[in-house]
């Protein structure tokens, strides 16, 4: 059986079996992997996997399992167990799947990736690494190209198929002197083309220069209340609690923040905030959900207003609500006026927030964590690296308290952010 | 699955080579407020070899099984290695060291397996006294789920290995709102073994349940801590974190190498002559650990680590490759997660070791401090600097317990933190839920008794 054969195989075995409507995905990936470990390439790695998503409905009763066989027997093994843990459940009237849309293929990115090109490329980084920073060690640095096909059908006759190639880079480092460490740091990056070198991709040079400053930290002289200025590398830790708190798991237990504010004033207005997985600037996108939707992009908060949950069709169907357009992930967020060098500029005492180590906010929004790689800004100026300094605030109300957003904005591939200072922050 | 005779391979074997046969199945019941919002299976298994020559690994893996595809795994990762050493001979002359062991070890249970509907309806009893009891909460999440692992190992050194290593769990996640603020609290039971060996009566968690919504109702009426720096006691949760975040990933030889900074202190002091930190390979006091492993993804067997032995930093963790760069002994450190993935050097079961004084003796010995019950998460870095939310915990007034306070977050530099500890209780228990990120996920048992020290506490 090819895969769309296999496809159809499974949905009939799950109808004759009774299943009133199913489900079924699949997807072929080859991954191409060089690794750098203690600023070494020292390992290539080729993995090859498929997997099959299977979820079945059967009066109102949901099942779901996943195997990474294709092989008739396996399917028939799975087919038999998802239909009994569908029956074995509970009816819930929320469950359902995708309607019938248009069948569609969708692709993009490189079919295969030249090697010597990925080793060359990741040594280029090494060398310029060693050359440029000698104090810096690199602990690990991971490239690699993915390419995946994934088919999806349902019983509803949705038939969509998705080929996609996409390169990955990701270092990790600190700087060691005698006996001086700075803390660790990482960042990451997607691409469909890798047409320069790696170290000028988001904010990685950036960072490992700044790594080497950080060898000498100090610490806070005294606890004030003040700006934090966090960089795009740290955004998602906060976005993170907004898109967590308007997402079916928070939605649906009770626990959201943002569960009555829609169309409401959420945060400052100078932030608007988009899902865009389907935008000519995001290259690690997506083109259909998880639900079986073709995925469309969508603009989350509106100068300040919340314009969508992000619940899925099961999430929207139990709270009687609108499902999103899309999964969330790939977000943009609009550039503000300044850039975050004259945002610096207008900060009286605060601290430029590069990494944040911390726990998950509480269900209230509170927050405190550790600045790491992080620093003292004073009288408009960045004054020194810093060590033991914690954070604290709210992050429901740190959105409502943001002083700028800046112009300058930094592109990962999978999301493109800029700077924002928040008021009011704690810093001990 | 267990695979037989991976020895019959070995003539396809040209360098050194690792061939692993894997399968892990896991299931997960997710219970909203009483609604089934997750019932899933999964099962994901494949074949994977790693091959060492001069200096550089290759690695190649394949979901089919059988013996064309194992064939063709051997060969593409020695075709991998291949590339590597083209492109940079200068490690020519590397060699691992060899080690050979041999060890089966099957978890699996001998009662009967239980279909999903059974546990549903385990988890739904639970769920339904939660409800009837507790009408004020504002939800009710809870999640009951399996992993299994199962591995069969043959290496070109003549290792042989096969391990059917289980862990079941129970988590509550309870929330109540308090002034229009949601509060919330959790708490996981279960460990090794599957889930018909571990829960064997919804009602066993009645009282658990009690204790749970108690402490959430407390944390609601709450208090925010006082932030500076405090005298503290981390309990047994805390204190295993500790062990395994801020000591442990230092010590693991390959973060070594990278700069941690625990290299620069061996052989030196590093903590309180009170203070012995073990990871333990598979058993501690003649019981089986949370997370036992007796030969590694690498077929090396698995000992004990001292890491700090009274006071100072005694040993590192090491994979074979680690060890070859320390002149040292492997320790059976090399875990996989899944068939698609390489060993990595990974902390088993981390944890300090007992002292001799009491809780009670403890909390009387602090006038103005916090007890410190349960963590939500915790990081640390390579200085040992380390941050740790904490989702329950009491404050210490007097010499007595006292009010609790509102989430909160402790942090320090963990290697000074230890050299403050001056109590530690001589009881020992053990978390059994961790599961530890470094490339790959991995489950690690962590634990130990209460331990007293000071560290920096957060306010609001």
């Amino acid at each position: 059986m090819n895969r769309k054969e296999t496809l159809n195989y499974c949905l009939d075995s799950l109808k004759k079996a009774g299943a009133d409507k199913a489900a079924c995905t699949m997807s072929i990936s080859e991954k191409k992997e060089l690794n750098v470990e203690i600023g070494d390439m020292t390992l290539l790695r080729t993995t090859f996997n498929t997997n099959m998503g299977i979820s079945v409905i059967k009066d109102q009763k949901k099942g779901a399992t996943s195997i990474n066989k294709t092989d008739k027997d396996s399917i028939d093994v799975a087919v038999k167990q998802v239909l009994e843990m569908a029956e074995g459940s509970q009816p819930d009237d929320a469950y359902d799947i995708s309607e019938k849309q248009p069948s569609q293929t969708f692709s993009k990115g490189d079919s295969s990736a030249n090697l010597d090109n990925m080793y060359q490329s990741l040594e280029g980084f090494v060398d310029y690494v060693n050359s440029t920073y000698p104090k810096i060690n690199l602990e690990a640095a991971i490239m690699d190209f993915n390419h995946s096909r994934l088919f999806f059908q349902n019983t509803n006759g949705v038939d969509f198929e998705v080929r996609e190639g996409m390169y990955g880079f990701s270092p990790m480092f600190l700087s060691k002197d005698g006996e001086h460490t700075s803390s660790f740091n990482y960042t990451g990056i997607s691409a469909l083309k890798l047409d320069k070198p790696l170290h000028t991709y988001g904010t990685i040079d950036t960072l490992l220069k700044e790594s080497v400053e950080q060898l000498h930290t100090e610490s806070i002289k005294d606890k004030f209340v003040g700006t934090l200025l966090v960089t795009p590398d740290c955004m998602s830790d906060f976005l993170g609690f907004i898109i967590g708190d308007i997402s079916d798991g928070k939605m649906i237990s009770g626990n959201s923040l943002y569960k009555d504010k829609l169309n409401q004033q959420i945060a400052s207005s100078d932030l608007t905030f988009h899902s865009r997985p389907v935008s000519d600037e995001i290259a690690d996108g997506y083109f259909i959900t998880s639900d079986g939707y073709v995925a469309e992009n969508a603009t989350i908060i509106d100068k300040g207003i919340l314009k969508t949950h992000l619940l899925s069709m099961y999430g929207a169907n139990k709270l009687g609500r609108h499902r999103a357009v899309n999964d969330g992930g790939a977000y943009i967020i609009d550039p503000g006026k300044k850039t975050h060098k004259e945002m610096i500029s207008n900060i009286e005492k605060g601290v430029l927030l590069a990494r944040f180590s911390g726990g998950y906010p509480s269900s209230n929004g509170d927050f405190s964590g550790v600045a790491k790689n992080s620093y003292y800004i004073e009288n408009g100026e960045i004054k020194y690296p810093i060590t033991e300094t914690m954070v604290s605030g709210n992050v429901k109300n740190m959105f409502t308290n943001i002083d700028a957003v800046s112009s300058d904005r930094i592109d990962f591939g999978g999301g493109i952010l800029p700077w924002i200072s928040f008021k009011g922050i704690t810093v001990s | 699955m267990k695979y037989d005779n991976l020895k019959k391979f070995k003539n396809s074997f040209s360098n050194y080579t690792e061939l692993r046969v894997q399968e892990n199945r896991n299931n997960r019941l997710n219970l909203t407020n009483g609604d089934v919002t997750g019932n899933v299976c999964t099962r994901n298994s494949g074949v994977s070899a790693r091959v060492f020559k001069d200096g550089n690994w290759g690695f190649s893996s394949s979901p089919e099984i059988n013996n064309e595809s194992i064939e063709q795994v051997v060969n593409a990762s020695t075709s991998n290695v291949q590339f590597m050493n083209k492109k940079d001979s200068s490690k020519c002359g590397f060699f691992l060291p060899e080690t050979q062991a041999n060890y089966n070890m099957d978890l699996t249970t001998k009662k009967d397996r239980q279909s999903q509907k059974y546990w549903l309806d385990f988890v739904k009893e639970i769920d339904g006294y939660v409800e009837k009891k507790y009408p004020e909460l504002l939800s009710r999440n809870l999640i009951m789920g399996g992993l299994d692992m199962e591995k069969s190992l043959f290496t070109s050194d003549g290792s042989e290995s096969y391990s059917m290593t289980p862990r079941a769990l129970l988590y509550a996640m309870l929330s109540i709102e308090k002034d229009g603020a949601p509060f919330s609290l959790g708490n996981p039971w279960g460990g090794l073994g599957q889930m018909e060996d571990k829960f064997i009566e919804p009602s066993n968690y009645f009282t658990e349940i009690d204790i749970l919504v108690e402490r959430l109702k407390e944390k609601a009426n709450g208090v925010h801590a006082d932030a500076g720096y405090k005298d503290v006691i981390l309990d047994a949760d805390l204190a295993g974190i500790l062990a395994h975040e801020a000591i442990g990933h230092t010590t693991e030889a390959d973060l070594v190498m990278g700069g941690s900074i625990a290299g620069d202190f061996i052989g030196k002091e590093v903590a309180s002559p009170l203070v012995t930190l073990i990871d333990y390979a598979n058993s501690c006091n003649g019981e089986v650990c949370p997370v036992p492993v007796y030969i590694d993804d690498e077929g090396t067997k698995s000992e004990d680590v001292v890491i700090i032995e009274d006071g100072i930093l005694k040993r590192f963790m090491h994979n074979k490759d680690s060890a070859r760069h320390f002149e040292e002994k492997p320790t059976g450190n090399a875990r996989a997660y899944e068939f698609s993935d390489e060993p990595l050097i990974r902390m088993r079961n981390t944890a300090f070791v007992p002292g001799n004084n009491s809780l009670e003796e403890m909390i009387s010995s602090i006038d103005d401090g916090y007890y410190l019950v349960k963590t939500g998460n915790g990081q640390a870095d390579s200085t040992s600097e380390f941050m740790f939310a904490i989702t329950m915990g009491y404050e210490i007034k007097n010499g007595k317990l006292g009010r609790a306070i509102k989430d909160t977050t402790i942090s320090g530099i963990a290697f000074d933190v230890l050299k403050t500890v001056d109590m530690i209780s001589s009881d020992m228990s053990w978390s059994s839920a961790g599961m530890c990120g470094k490339k790959q996920l991995i489950p690690v048992g962590m634990g130990g008794p209460a331990i007293k020290c000071k560290v920096n506490i957060g306010g609001r």
